[in-house]
């Protein structure tokens, strides 16, 4: 790489737009002759005419809108940073919840078979119990009991929880 | 029901404007911003729209650019450190923004976009120094359109240049000497022809 001594003079000139009025002539002399300054004379001549002309072409926005936007976004920020708190209590209750009972049932599955028979029962009794349904229009009390009451529960604690996330998101 | 209503008083409402307010990240107040924007947002949608020849990307990565600036904490405040530094930020920011759009979709690298890519047809409000300098240009790798408007066009020094583009300060006067003298020999060739069919 060749650097031209004469560089950084004619750089200032470029940069104050004072080429070639300011020049002095050996400088100009110099240019004619310097592969390397005259390069930097065209491209600068170019790129300032460019810049001009793109500049003229702008449209910018309104300032507003930038720092509406730019409020919206630090507001996110803050919300989301204050809000990740009560995303992990949120986690950690569902999970305390499932390991009990979870718990819960291994327990009482290990205790007696009771559980283990009424499972097993429990797809035949039912089918049992919706023919009589079907015929007489009467459901069995202690079907309902045991078979009706968990269903409207889960349905229950699964449509709230439906509900609480869909609200939680808005 | 949202959270911020279960806890009564403590974020609601203005509560969590101050709560923005009070994490102090905004750099400037409105009035200083608008009057900086009216002063830089032109200088860098030229910059972009030159080095990207997109207009409409350009449009979006400017207002990205000055969303950033604002939101970031560790922006330069023009109180403190002075107009040319924001200046300088605001460029960096685009500069990382363009080089990471260039990333996302095609390409690894800056330097592994094909030059297709970027041969963007310039449309609309073109003037006769554009007309002159966009093929040249086109032909230019990114890089070297980066460093060649950031010289030439806003006058920035090597160090600043380094400072915007995240090169190294001593690598930017061997990349900037190539990239002229590539142009320069482009611009030159496409002057010729247009003087050898003016009549003698």
């Amino acid at each position: 790489m060749n650097s031209c001594p004469h560089e950084t003079e004619l750089r200032d000139h470029l940069a104050h737009g004072q080429w070639p009025a300011a020049a002095t002539p050996e400088l100009c002399a110099h240019v004619e002759a310097c592969r390397s300054c005259a390069d930097l004379v065209l491209v600068a001549a170019a790129f300032q005419k460019a810049r001009a002309g793109t500049i003229a072409a702008a449209r910018p926005v309104a300032p507003g809108v930038l720092l509406w936007r730019a409020q919206l976004r630090r507001r996110n920020a803050v919300v989301e940073h204050v809000t990740r708190p009560l995303l992990n209590a949120h986690i950690f209750a569902l999970a305390f919840t499932l390991v009990v009972g979870l718990g819960f049932v291994v327990f009482e599955a290990l205790r007696n078979d009771a559980w283990r028979t009424w499972l097993e029962q429990l797809p035949q009794s039912a089918v049992t119990q919706w023919d009589a349904f079907r015929t007489t229009g009467t459901i069995d009390p202690t079907w309902s009991l045991t078979v009706v009451l968990p269903v409207l529960a889960t349905l229950f604690l699964i449509g709230a929880v439906a509900v609480y996330l869909a609200t939680d998101r808005q | 029901m949202s959270w911020e209503f279960a806890l009564p008083g403590a974020l609601a409402g203005g509560a969590l404007d101050a709560a923005v307010d009070r994490r102090g990240d905004a750099p400037m107040d409105s009035e200083a911003f608008a009057a900086f924007y009216e002063r830089s947002a032109r200088p860098l949608w030229a910059y972009v729209v030159r080095v990207s020849s997109d207009p409409a990307l350009a449009e979006d990565l400017m207002q990205e650019s000055y969303v950033r600036f604002l939101c970031a904490p560790k922006a330069p405040s023009l109180a403190v450190d002075g107009e040319s530094a924001a200046r300088l930020y605001l460029f960096r920011i685009a500069t990382n923004l363009l080089r990471d759009y260039w990333r996302r979709p095609r390409a690894a690298s800056i330097e592994e976009v094909p030059e297709e890519f970027f041969a963007v047809s310039d449309s609309a409000g073109q003037s006769d120094s554009q007309i002159m300098l966009g093929p040249a240009l086109r032909q230019m790798k990114p890089r070297e359109r980066q460093l060649l408007w950031l010289a030439h066009a806003e006058g920035y020094s090597h160090r600043e240049i380094a400072e915007v583009t995240g090169l190294a300060s001593a690598s930017i006067r061997l990349l900037l000497f190539r990239a002229r003298r590539k142009i320069a020999a482009l611009l030159r060739a496409q002057k010729e022809p247009a003087g050898k069919e003016l009549p003698s």
